[in-house]
């Protein structure tokens, strides 16, 4: 393995408070000095790689902690060499991907079918988080303790919600054992039967079940309350309502061990959007659904202020023939790897929420704490530990094109979004996995 | 060709103008003299074909289309759900593709998504005529609605609705008739209120009105009764409600008195007794309409549920004139958008 160093950036790690302009040298997959500009001028070993980042940022390696790569069972939209195609074209080096695959990665046998698998095909990191219950059904639990003795980071039936209070309280209390995360896809299910968006004024118009924001949040009002004796490290998925950001402000204040993340779409987007493109947009229709400005908004404030303290893309792969059915028909879900760092800098970043150090802490270290990833040297910058580096100009202003995606899906509200700021360079264990001009 | 009309297709009526609903009630007004008449006919569509592409049931708006289709002298083909490849696992699109192919100029088309007409019209090419996509519209059905009243009211040479008041009675949340009868009439000019049970009849239907406060949602139908126009009662649909329940099934409990159950109409009406008592059309509160107020129904009727067998068969009854201008409705849609397409 050829030896790389990086000269003349902007390092940002955000754990040992780094942000300084500094060159660093990566070599067998480690990383073996970080140092002030220009003591890697002296002497990089003949075969050493230079990289000229200067006027970029240098951060560790950005971790997704939601995704889903559909390996096994629906590999025609996405795998895990596709989707990790996808994560390093925008800048990850690490994601944990979810269990809703057929069959459900609900025993230890499929975590580690999923880390063999990664072994093989993958070019980022993959770990994967487990089922809560057995099939998903959200009635028996599954293999939680022999899951995460396998390395599942934490335990999710995403994808659906675990409904009943009586099987979460002893969810809870099996995750709590583990020292893991429970992730929470928060959706009371008898509110949104038939429902496909928003319960708002564009589903009345255009005749579409609604999704109100109730089913969200007082889920995560009882996950809080139900947690209180329990005390598992409880984390709300992609949040979309103004009112579960308050409830998770209000639980955290309360020093609860509550976490939440946000997906780049529920930044920015809102319920109109189903209306256009011709009306039924298909790529506008995710679980849970697009809501309104204030929901935007509050969210925005939440990732300011703390409370949401992760950021995670939900990148869900669909084929366009099955999002090329009918609304209510098509599935839910968008890509999100491939265009998430410049869709963050528009609604964090440009908008006056937070600066650069704070986005990074929230792309890093904040999901390797979630996942425990820390531990394994991820998420952050040392000497000695994973040279997992990406490299992101700050000011590159682009187009969001058809050909940026890398992944096998195409499923995006975003192409033709003018945006700024791109990953150019993700390293991987000292490995350049992805390029990208800077023009 | 009537004024201001340039659409192939027609795939609902909450983005039209006023003026492009009045080209077609203008248009079916002329050929209402032909649509009561199997002796007579135009050659406007002759070479023309029209296929009805029904994903879901319906036996009185495909027959409509194809008397309507038949009146100008396209050539009809029928393809229906059960039977044709739909039920062989091809999606809706690739259907069309294959029946664009053979050189249809309309396809209309039923189904049970909200939004499957409109997906439609993204990917074939000839002209597409919702007849009805789940919970969305039902545009044909909403300007024949329009022309009953304005026939009833002496509005059919204008088609200003102003002044005038329809209730819309019973399942309006799951109704695409309703949305559709909302859109034509708030835009001619005419008042709406939709009454119901609040688990039929929400709140935010309000905001479906084209002007603030032409739209409004009551609870009281004897309170609205005596102020409207035309009562135009709505079908409960049981089969939306609870999927898997056979309507017939369901209707039978409910007319019976027996309790449809939360399983049968999802909560959303507790037995058909306590409906018939609060929303039923019966003929008591018939007599308290206003002296030349008609009643509607879009059919088919739950007879003894939502509206007694004497109203629907009584004086006030439009509802078989619904049906004849239903076809001069649907001959003008098809000529409009068929001169369109081919354009």
């Amino acid at each position: 393995m050829t030896s790389v160093l990086i000269k003349g950036g902007r390092v940002i790690d955000p754990h040992s408070g780094t942000d300084r302009v500094a060159d660093v040298l990566l070599d067998g997959g480690r990383i073996v000095s970080m140092g002030a500009r220009g003591v890697g001028r002296v002497g990089p070993a003949s075969g050493t790689r230079v990289i000229d980042a200067d006027g970029c940022i240098v951060a560790p390696g950005l971790i997704d902690p939601h995704v889903h790569l559909r390996q096994p069972g629906r590999e025609e939209a996405e795998t895990i060499a596709t989707g990790t195609a996808a994560a390093v074209a925008g800048g990850f080096t690490t994601v944990c991907c979810m269990p809703n695959t057929t069959p459900v990665l609900d025993n230890d046998s499929m975590i580690g079918a999923i880390a063999h698998a990664s072994r093989e095909s993958g070019v980022c990191r993959v770990f994967a988080v487990g089922a809560v219950t057995k099939g998903r059904r959200g009635e028996e639990l599954a293999e939680i303790a022999l899951m995460a003795r396998a390395g599942a980071v934490g335990f999710s039936d995403d994808g659906d919600c675990v409904a009943s209070a009586g099987v979460m309280a002893r969810a809870l209390a099996a995750v709590r054992a583990t020292g893991r995360a429970f992730m929470q896809h928060c959706q009371e299910p008898t509110l949104t039967r038939g429902a496909s968006m928003h319960a708002g004024s564009v589903a009345t118009r255009l005749g579409l079940g609604g999704w109100p924001r109730e089913a969200e949040e007082i889920i995560i009002d009882r996950d809080v309350r139900l947690n209180r004796s329990i005390g598992c490290a409880y984390h709300v998925q992609h949040v979309s309502s103004g009112g579960s950001v308050e409830i998770v402000r209000r639980a955290r204040r309360e020093g609860q061990p509550v976490s939440a993340e946000a997906a780049p779409h529920h930044l920015l987007l809102t319920h109109e959007l189903v209306d256009s493109h011709g009306g039924y947009w298909t790529s506008a229709k995710m679980n849970p659904p697009l809501r309104e400005a204030p929901d935007v908004r509050a969210i925005v404030e939440g990732v300011a202020d703390g409370t949401v303290g992760v950021l995670a893309t939900d990148h869900a792969p669909h084929t366009a023939e099955a999002k090329g059915l009918p609304f209510e028909d098509a599935p839910f879900g968008i890509i999100g790897l491939e265009t998430a760092v410049p869709l963050y800098v528009e609604a964090l970043i440009t908008s006056g929420a937070i600066g650069w150090p704070r986005l990074i802490e929230l792309l890093t270290w904040a999901p390797a704490k979630l996942c425990g990833l820390d531990s394994q040297g991820l998420g952050h910058l040392t000497v000695g530990g994973p040279a997992d580096v990406t490299i992101i100009d700050p000011n590159l202003e682009w187009t969001i094109a058809d050909s940026d995606l890398a992944g096998r899906s195409r499923n995006t509200p975003f192409v033709g979004r003018r945006v700024r700021g791109r990953s150019i360079t993700t390293i991987v264990a000292g490995s350049v996995r992805h390029e990208q001009a800077r023009c | 060709m009537a004024g201001g009309w340039s659409h192939r297709h027609l795939l609902d009526l909450q983005s039209l103008s006023p003026d492009e609903l009045r080209a077609i009630l203008f248009l079916a007004r002329d050929y209402a003299p032909i649509a009561d008449r199997a002796d007579a006919h135009s050659d406007e569509l002759r070479g023309k074909v029209v296929a009805n592409l029904f994903f879901e049931d319906s036996t009185r708006t495909r027959v409509s289309f194809s008397v309507a289709a038949r009146r100008l002298s396209a050539d009809v083909v029928d393809l229906m759900g059960p039977g044709s490849s739909a039920s062989k696992g091809e999606s809706i699109g690739d259907t069309a593709l294959n029946i664009a192919a053979l050189g249809v100029d309309l396809i209309v088309v039923r189904h049970k998504a909200s939004g499957a007409a409109a997906n439609l019209a993204n990917i074939v090419t000839c002209g597409v005529v919702n007849a009805g996509d789940g919970r969305h519209e039902h545009p044909t059905q909403g300007l024949l609605d329009t022309y009953t009243l304005a026939e009833a009211a002496g509005r059919l040479d204008t088609f200003d609705m102003s002044g005038l008041t329809m209730a819309i009675v019973g399942d309006l949340a799951t109704s695409r008739v309703a949305r559709s009868n909302i859109a034509a009439l708030t835009k001619l000019g005419a008042r709406v209120i939709c009454v119901g049970p609040p688990g039929l009849c929400p709140r935010s239907l309000r905001t479906l009105g084209a002007a603030d406060g032409s739209c409004e949602v009551s609870h009281d139908l004897d309170a609205v009764i005596a102020h409207a126009d035309a009562v135009n009662v709505l079908r409960i649909q049981f089969e939306r409600h609870a999927p898997g329940v056979p309507a017939a099934e369901a209707a039978a409990a409910a007319r019976s008195g027996e309790s449809p159950g939360p399983a049968r109409t999802g909560g959303a009406v507790s037995s058909g007794r306590e409906y018939r008592e609060l929303y039923g059309l019966t003929a008591e509160r018939a007599a308290r309409m206003k002296p030349a107020a008609v009643v509607m129904h879009p059919g088919p009727i739950n007879k003894g549920l939502e509206m007694d067998a004497s109203v629907a068969d009584g004086a006030r009854s439009v509802i078989l004139r619904q049906v004849s201008r239903g076809v001069a409705v649907r001959m003008a849609v098809l000529r409009l958008c068929a001169a369109a397409a081919t354009a």
